[in-house]
């Protein structure tokens, strides 16, 4: 790859009377004092208070924090983007100019020439209309700049691309062609908002290093947006840690992993899922939520949440002040007393899970289950084999698993073990008298809006008096940690964690001998993320229950399943014990897999291309067509690869032909 | 794309035949009888009874009913009671007329609309005249429209006529029947202005009313597009906010405004038939309007007909063209 970027790199200052003192020649935009004020149904919503930040010429910084913390308001005036009616306080100098005051045109020009944007979902932040040839050449300048840009983010056969509109494309090839155009006449600065959230985590990793080997080759800077501290510190040079509008802490990567000094930044990396999470303890979720933008405190905005927080922290908020050079932190206590103090706290904190005893009876038994949806209509009908024959048991107090990118059909397959969905071929069987229940990830699609709480727990209790439905609905809620006030609020009015923990007291009131979770924490920040994961352990451990997990996460299938299946295309590629197959995988899928877990100061590794379609799975082993170990008996027709024992353990089951060698 | 039309051909074609079979139902149990209509109240009852032999009245309806579809399907209408000539040829001297008003106001509604949409988008000093006048207009009875307009206009004014397609004698008699097309074939510039002129009246009076419903429309999906996650994208490019919505965002809303501009259509049909009362218009209106009191049913159900199977054809280039707007629309 390589970029040579010609006409752009000779910038005119459009503004004359830029100053052109030492501190211009190193940051490309520098953020002083921010206030952000949002007028929403006759409140105001503080959504920064006081930020001040520097991004230097050729650096990435990381910007962390959870949802509401205000990361994409200040991403968005740095492209000078806020809603007119926002209430703008502070400057964000950007090019010379202040992108919160100065007149549009002058913004408009500042975007154009220094700066490039990347945002979430490159679905619909491209035009769905324009061919994507056309929208890249429209800031690229020229049809030949565009072609070439395209070839430069990696998207095979630019050429052939132009043409496509973004539908045609798949998801990681999107957010390259949003790539293309935010580097486009070399910007200064790229202002990218969670880039890789809406991707598959071997895509994600392939965005990441691009980002950053598109950093070294043109010298922008990336403020890199993201709610994954692991991600941020994966690829940026320094990382900022917001909380509630404000500057939480701030310093190089290196220095804020391995010296957190902010009680919030210390809460965010312990709970955390990585690899090396202690499996046999419950983890150290962030207690609390994200405190209401609406009614901000006066004090510390964290002390509701902190472990440390005194009456000193009441009074105003604190300052970022440096603890080391180059490392601030906004907390009133001292640094060297933050860790040692918390570390106390922490050790107080650790419950080890109890001995599980050893199950003999399977609740679920999958034998070659087959499942194929028709797609499209008239003569285009196509068949799209989303189980392609799944051998699996779930045995009783069980929790197992599924791994796997999108479309290796692992919803599929919970849904229908929930009985939600029927299949084509094969043998299922479900133990248990009641029919298992589902958590999915969006609980807020899946809880009737104009019911209360109460009422939707309580459809499941038939046949009991009134009092005893109210008890049995309190104690459920009491379960899920939630107060008894909350059976008569609506779904609206709880925050997303809140409804998650509803439905999982809806599917737990009569306890279920299996309960189903269809990504129940992958659209919640990392703090509730481990609550809930804690809380469905629990609950398991307390009712008794078998627990079958979808996820993409390695690392959170880690921690909640005591076994592990890594699906691809319609098939399980590898199962065993969560340890082993997290600390010896097999099956090269599962390698890649692990490679590409965001984790702290190591480098992902990414696995090329992106999955095959289950319209067309590929001849023989499905995964040859990525696969970095594939020889060419792989591809073929007849191989029909199984799931064999690896090393003779009847439990670690691998498919592969190169595996057992 | 052609599968789509295939399929859009058929639909044309047995929406036709229903249309045919609920108009030869509705000729059946009107309480109208032809053979009076044409005969007159004092026949003697074997004058009746031969002429309803004669019109093939006395066989079986089903029967009927087939020789009508199949006829319709050639072209054969049946012969008016009271012209005495085929409906068909009738329709064939009466509907160019027609035709070029009602295009004419199609494309009147569709301009107004369009720019009535984007003045008030964009909050231009334009759209605060324009808006009142256009919402005036739509609220206001199309042939008091007209009414008013001839008063001010031709009466008061004189800046355009009041009747009739043209005022010139020696008008080329074209291919297409559509003076302003043929004056424009054959060179003739004089004609075509002075048609155009004809036109402006009776064709803004019909497209009122549609133009402020196409512009509501493209309005509520221009501005939801406007705060769109790709809008954003073309803003962070540097564009400035006329070039997004009509680079960006116009495509992507012409969806909606054409769906509701083929259902304006039908509305508008009803309004031509009005508005060439008005105007004296040598058209269908013209011809309906002789035909009802006499209850000419092969005339009225020839042109109901017409009308039903233009609004289909119209509805069906609609379809197309949001197919051609949107790639995603599987053609
Ligand atoms: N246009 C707007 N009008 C009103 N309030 C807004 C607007 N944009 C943002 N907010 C509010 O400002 C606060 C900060 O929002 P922001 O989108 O920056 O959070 P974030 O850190 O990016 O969160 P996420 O991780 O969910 O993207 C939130 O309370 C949000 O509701
Ligand atoms: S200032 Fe107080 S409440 Fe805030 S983080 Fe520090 S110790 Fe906690
Ligand atoms: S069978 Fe071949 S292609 Fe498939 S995973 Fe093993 S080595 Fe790779
Ligand atoms: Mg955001």
């Amino acid at each position: 790859m390589h970029l040579a970027f010609g006409p752009a790199a000779e910038k005119t200052v459009t503004d004359p009377g830029a100053s052109t003192s030492e501190a211009q020649a190193i940051e490309v935009a520098s953020i002083e004092d921010l206030h952000v004020t949002f007028r929403r149904s006759g409140k105001d919503i503080a959504a920064l208070r006081g930020v001040s930040l520097d991004i230097r010429r050729g650096e990435i910084l990381g910007l962390v924090g959870e949802s509401g913390s205000g990361k994409s308001v200040l991403g968005l005036a740095l492209l000078g983007l806020l809603d007119a009616r926002a209430d703008v306080r502070g400057a964000v100098r950007v090019a010379g100019r202040d992108m919160a005051h100065c007149d549009q045109s002058a913004r408009r020009e500042v975007r154009r020439v220094h700066l490039g944007a990347v945002f979430q979902d490159p679905m619909t932040s491209l035009n769905p209309t324009m061919r994507v040839g056309r929208q890249v050449a429209e800031v690229a300048g020229s049809k030949d700049e565009a072609e070439r840009l395209l070839g430069a983010v990696g998207i095979p056969d630019p050429a052939s691309r132009m043409d496509a509109f973004p539908h045609e494309l798949s998801g990681g090839l999107r957010q390259r062609v949003m790539i293309a155009m935010a580097v486009a006449g070399n910007p200064d600065l790229i202002v990218a908002d969670e880039p890789t959230t809406a991707l598959d985590v071997t895509v994600q990793a392939q965005v990441l290093t691009l980002l950053r080997s598109l950093r070294d080759e043109i010298g922008c800077s990336v403020l890199l947006i993201t709610h994954d501290l692991g991600c941020a510190a994966q690829v940026a040079d320094r990382v900022a840690v917001m909380y509630a509008g404000r500057l939480a802490e701030l310093g190089s990567s290196a220095e804020v992993l391995a010296r957190a000094s902010h009680p919030y930044t210390l809460a965010l990396l312990r709970s955390r899922l990585s690899l090396a999470s202690d499996r046999t303890t419950s983890l150290l979720a962030l207690p609390g939520e994200v405190p209401n933008p609406a009614a901000p405190e006066p004090g510390c905005a964290f002390a509701p949440r902190c472990d440390l927080a005194g009456p000193a922290c009441l009074d105003a908020p604190p300052p970022p002040l440096e603890v080391r050079p180059g490392h601030l932190s906004a907390c009133v206590v001292p640094a060297v007393e933050v860790t040692s103090r918390l570390a106390e706290v922490v050790r107080a904190a650790v419950v080890p899970h109890p001995e599980r005893e050893p199950h003999n009876d399977d609740v679920v038994t999958l034998y070659r289950v087959q499942k194929s949806f028709r797609v499209g209509a008239g003569r285009t009908t196509r068949r799209l084999q989303a189980l392609r024959g799944v051998n699996l048991t779930v045995g009783r107090g069980e929790s197992v698993a599924l791994v796997g990118e999108s479309g290796s059909g692992k919803s599929t397959l919970l849904r229908i073990v929930a009985g939600l969905e029927s299949f084509d071929g094969g043998k299922l069987e479900v133990a248990g008298p009641d029919c298992p229940q589902m958590v999915f990830q969006d609980a807020g699609a899946s809880l009737t809006p104009w019911l209360t709480v109460g009422e939707i727990i309580g459809e499941r209790l038939r046949g009991i008096s009134r009092a005893e439905r109210a008890a049995k609905v309190a104690q459920a809620l009491a379960h899920v940690g939630l107060p008894a006030e909350v059976a008569k609020a609506k779904s609206a009015q709880l925050s997303g964690g809140q409804r998650q923990r509803v439905s999982l007291a809806r599917a737990t009131v009569v306890a279920p001998s299996i309960l189903l979770c269809d990504e129940p924490t992958s659209a919640l920040d990392v703090s509730l993320a481990a609550s809930v994961i804690n809380l469905i352990g629990g609950l398991r451990r307390e009712l008794g229950m078998s627990v079958l997990f979808v996820t993409h996460d390695l690392s959170v299938a880690r921690v909640v399943a005591d076994r592990i299946a890594v699906m691809y295309l319609g098939r399980i590629v590898e199962v065993g014990d969560a340890d082993q197959i997290t600390s010896q995988p097999v099956h090269p899928y599962t390698q890649a897999l692990m490679s590409a877990v965001p984790d702290m100061g190591r480098e992902p590794v990414a696995l090329r291309g992106e999955p095959a379609s289950p319209l067309a799975p590929p001849a023989g082993c499905a995964f040859h067509s990525r696969c970095p170990k594939a020889i060419d008996d792989c591809g073929d027709a007849l191989l029909d690869v199984r799931l064999t024992a690896v090393d003779r353990s009847a439990h670690h089951l691998a498919a592969c032909i190169r595996a057992t060698a | 794309m052609s599968a789509l039309l295939a399929k859009r051909l058929g639909a044309i074609v047995m929406i036709s035949i229903a249309l045919a079979g609920v108009l030869f139902y509705l000729q059946k149990i009107s309480p109208l009888d032809p053979v009076h209509a044409r005969l007159g109240g004092q026949a003697s009852a074997s004058a009746v009874a031969a002429e309803r032999h004669r019109l093939g009245l006395d066989r079986p309806e089903f029967t009927q009913f087939v020789d009508y579809v199949r006829g319709a399907v050639h072209g054969d209408l049946g012969d008016s009671y009271r012209t005495r000539r085929p409906v068909s040829t009738d329709l064939r001297a009466y509907l160019p007329a027609t035709a070029e008003l009602a295009l004419s106001g199609l494309l009147i509604a569709m301009v107004l609309g369009v720019l009535l949409a984007f003045a008030t988008t964009l909050r231009w000093k334009a759209s605060s005249v324009l808006r009142p006048v256009l919402l005036l207009g739509a609220s206001t009875p199309t042939f008091l429209l007209g009414i008013a307009g001839i008063l001010l206009f031709y009466s008061k004014l004189h800046w355009l006529p009041a009747t009739g397609r043209s005022s010139l004698a020696d008008v080329p008699g074209g291919p297409t029947g559509l003076i302003t097309v043929d004056a424009l074939l054959h060179g003739r510039f004089d004609v075509f202005w002075d048609a155009v002129q004809h036109l402006i009246m009776p064709a803004t009076a019909i497209a009122l009313g549609p133009a402020v419903a196409i512009a509501r429309v493209l309005r509520s999906s221009l501005v939801s597009d406007q705060r769109s996650d790709y809008a954003r994208t073309a803003r962070a490019k540097g564009l400035s906010e006329p070039a997004i919505l009509i680079k960006h965002v116009l495509r992507n809303c012409v969806g909606a405004a054409l769906s509701m501009t083929g259902l304006q259509v039908g509305l508008m049909f009803a309004g031509v038939l009005v508005i060439e009362q008005v105007f004296s218009w040598p058209g269908i209106g013209q011809y309906v309007a002789q035909s009802i009191p006499v209850a000419d049913f092969p005339a009225i159900s020839g042109v109901t007909l017409l009308l039903g199977v233009g609004y289909v054809v119209i509805n069906t280039v609609v379809d197309l063209l949001q197919a051609v707007a949107d790639p995603r629309i599987k053609v």
